[in-house]
């Protein structure tokens, strides 16, 4: 004997999947879904085909690159790519607007470049919306579409009136109904999340299930707060109409407005520098130092007695190594005390922004949604920050190796040395190793919050709804 | 299909002092009413007169400002929709999903009220009886006419076994055939024991169908009457001094 609960989701599923409008309505989200995945698949897999020759190719240059001066080596410097994270084909979030590849050089530690979102025309930019862009704005529509009926609408055709005669009680509509939409939205989403998981498997990277189980779960939890709300609000509007204008108010602030908003917000109150005005800084404190007050050549002439007397000589031809590599050495760990100051500057701000957004989905869940949904996905700055501290770690192990052979090997003023073409290969490629998800979520918290009390809030409101009054 | 015995002796239909008050408003004002078993009360009266106000109170759809309606020996509270198990509802139009079948429809309202799954050979028994061809039982109610609709609400109040039946106007807008179909049908539920209590404006359907006649003025219940012991010209008459009052 069935419960009256699946009697009543029984009831709505079937009445709205023999509604055309519905069917219409959901083909069209598995289509975009569909074009989203595949688009997303092949995008990912040009770019890591793309990216695993070019970071092959740099390999065997600096292998190969023959006799040199490791100075020399080390100005020529190599290119390192960052990984495709298999779930970006998911969600690319901030790696469009991030780079993808950095150049490794002495003295300097360089930006990101090569932003896809550059190569992109401004026309095309909305046509290119990922699988998570429509699971964040256009579910939730559908989610409005097929609920704000539920009770408005049945008070309008006189059904409700019905029910409420056979004495059925109110939480028993309500989880019927509840029950009823989302398991229509199971059929609707269940193919496209098959398809989703088929171009995931058939991408070469590997998937990282906790990661794809935290997204369900992230999204599933988003659109039962969806649903809940929307149902809580057709239960208490006098008509449907009212139900959908309040419903579609709310998605268009909640969804559109305040996240724009936000994110102006938190640049306004957590601003960063122009990408000039970042380079005029990092050039004037490796000058001068970080207090403006420790010329380069004080600070020579600091190293300089330290070496002479780390070696108890007293003067430099007298040195049993290069000088100008101990120099040079010290020259890049100045260098990298202003860069570790100004870019993790630069990336507290940008944590600082990601923060006030996701406390700011206490107005729009949408905000915590979109933040847990990038980092699980593995496409968010936090996850960008990683990848550039193991690429900057990568260089300065590389420039430390290059002034260390020059050091060892040569004596002041040997600029013309070269070092054998066998020695390149001892120093081993860059090989980034993606984070655990568990440590990606720690500055998730807000967001798990956000989310979680708002889903908390909502069920005890759809559960002390009232009965809707019928005079 | 025969009622289940029911437990309560005593009318299932039961209005003490029941009172209705909007403001300074009263819409019922003090009604006393018993409907037995096997009887059909029918309540004329204008609009605005508290018929509907009655049934509502029965429904529990409104709270009495003072005064008890009470179902099979239980005081109806809107906060309490046991006693609505004991009652089929039937309004003016029975509003019904218009994507389901009649037949759906029906097995629907009946396993809510009930609990239990019906059988769909016994359903379409019962819209059969209800006078619903099965060609048509198993189209979508979006294109069925508000006679064929008052039939699968008759099939529901059958499917059931209610104790009491309310009915708002059910025969307004019928042709005389299918009004006619329905009181047959009433004349049916009523034979197995059903208590009905009828809001109607139609003076020929409640002396035709009805076994009592109560007649509502503002908010009272300013006559009542036996069907049989009336004809047609003394109720009518007695119906327009009422209301002409």
């Amino acid at each position: 004997m069935a419960s009256p609960v699946w009697r009543i989701a029984r009831k709505e599923l079937v009445e709205q999947a023999r509604d055309g409008r519905v069917r219409l309505t959901s083909l069209l989200l598995v289509a975009l879904l569909a074009v989203a995945f595949l688009a997303g698949r092949q995008q990912q897999q040009s770019i890591r085909q793309e990216h695993q020759a070019a970071q092959q190719a740099m390999r065997n240059f600096w292998v190969n690159q023959g006799a040199k001066n490791p100075h020399s080596a080390a100005h020529y410097g190599l290119w390192v790519f960052k990984p495709v994270p298999p779930l970006a084909l998911f969600d690319a979030g901030v790696n469009a607007y991030t780079g993808v590849t950095t150049y490794l050089e002495a003295h300097r530690q360089n930006d990101f470049s090569r932003r896809p979102a550059m190569d992109q025309p401004s026309v095309v930019r909305m046509a290119g919306w990922s699988a998570a862009a429509i699971l964040q704005l256009l579910v939730p529509l559908l989610i409005i579409l097929l609920a704000f009926p539920a009770f408005a609408g049945e008070r309008e055709a006189g059904t409700l009136r019905q029910l409420l005669a056979l004495g059925v009680p109110m939480r028993t509509l309500l989880a019927g109904k509840a029950l009823g939409i989302a398991a229509l939205l199971t059929l609707v989403l269940g193919p496209a999340t098959l398809l989703g998981a088929a171009a995931l498997a058939g991408s070469s990277g590997q998937t990282d299930s906790p990661r794809v189980l935290g997204l369900a779960l992230t999204y599933g939890a988003y659109f039962a707060l969806v649903l809940l709300v929307s149902l809580i609000v057709s239960a208490r509007s006098g008509t449907s109409r009212r139900a959908l204008l309040v419903l579609l108010s709310a998605w268009a602030i909640t969804s559109l407005m305040l996240p724009r908003a936000m994110g102006d917000l938190a640049r306004w109150l957590h601003p960063t520098p122009s990408a000039e005005q970042f380079q005029a800084t990092l050039t004037r404190d490796i000058a001068n130092g970080l207090d403006g007050h420790d010329p380069a050549d004080v600070r020579a002439k600091a190293v300089e007695r330290r070496a002479l007397a780390h070696y108890g000589v007293t003067s430099l031809d007298s040195l049993p190594v290069n000088f100008d590599a101990i120099r040079m050495q010290a020259s890049e760990e100045h260098a990298n005390t202003v860069f570790d100051h100004h870019f993790g500057s630069l990336y507290d701000r940008y944590r600082a922004q990601n923060a006030l957004v996701q406390a700011a989905g206490i107005w729009a869940p949408l905000l915590a949604v979109r933040s847990l949904s990038m980092a699980l996905a593995g496409s968010d700055i936090e996850q960008h920050r990683h990848f550039a501290a193991a690429a900057e770690a990568y260089r300065r192990g590389l420039i430390a190796w290059t002034n260390a052979y020059l050091r060892d090997h040569t004596r002041t003023g040997a600029w013309d040395w070269k070092a054998p073409p066998s020695v390149w290969r001892d120093y081993p490629p860059f090989d980034y190793a993606v984070p655990p998800v568990g440590q990606m979520l720690g500055p998730q918290r807000r967001a798990l919050l956000v989310l979680g009390g708002w889903l908390i809030v909502a069920l005890l409101l759809f559960l002390r709804t009232p009965t809707p009054r019928l005079e | 299909m025969p009622l289940d015995p029911s437990p309560n002796p005593t009318s299932p239909l039961i209005a003490r002092s029941l009172t209705k008050r909007y403001g300074d408003v009263t819409a019922l004002d003090a009604l006393d009413l018993e409907v037995r078993r096997g009887e059909l009360f029918c309540l004329l009266g204008a609009n605005g007169a508290g018929k509907t106000t009655t049934i509502n109170l029965f429904l529990g759809f409104l709270a009495p400002s003072a005064g008890d309606a009470m179902v099979c020996g239980r005081v109806v509270r809107p906060d309490d929709p046991a006693t609505r198990r004991h009652l089929a509802y039937i309004p003016e139009t029975v509003m019904l999903y218009r994507q389901l079948s009649g037949l759906e429809n029906l097995e629907y309202f009946t396993a809510l009220a009930t609990g239990v799954s019906p059988e769909r050979d016994a359903l379409m028994a019962l819209l059969q009886t209800a006078g619903l061809p099965p060609d048509k039982a198993r189209q979508p109610v979006g294109g069925y006419s508000k006679g064929m609709r008052q039939k699968v609400g008759i099939a529901i109040a059958m499917a059931r076994n209610a104790e009491a039946l309310l009915l708002d106007e059910p025969t307004s807008g019928l042709d005389p055939r299918a009004s006619n179909e329905f009181s047959a049908l009433l004349d049916l539920l009523r034979g197995q024991g059903a208590a009905i209590l009828m809001a109607t404006h139609d003076l020929f359907r409640a002396k035709e169908s009805g076994t009592r006649i109560g007649i509502m003025r503002q908010g009272r219940l300013v006559d009542q009457m036996e069907a049989a012991s009336v004809g047609h010209a003394e109720l009518e008459q007695r119906y327009l001094s009422h209301i002409t009052a």
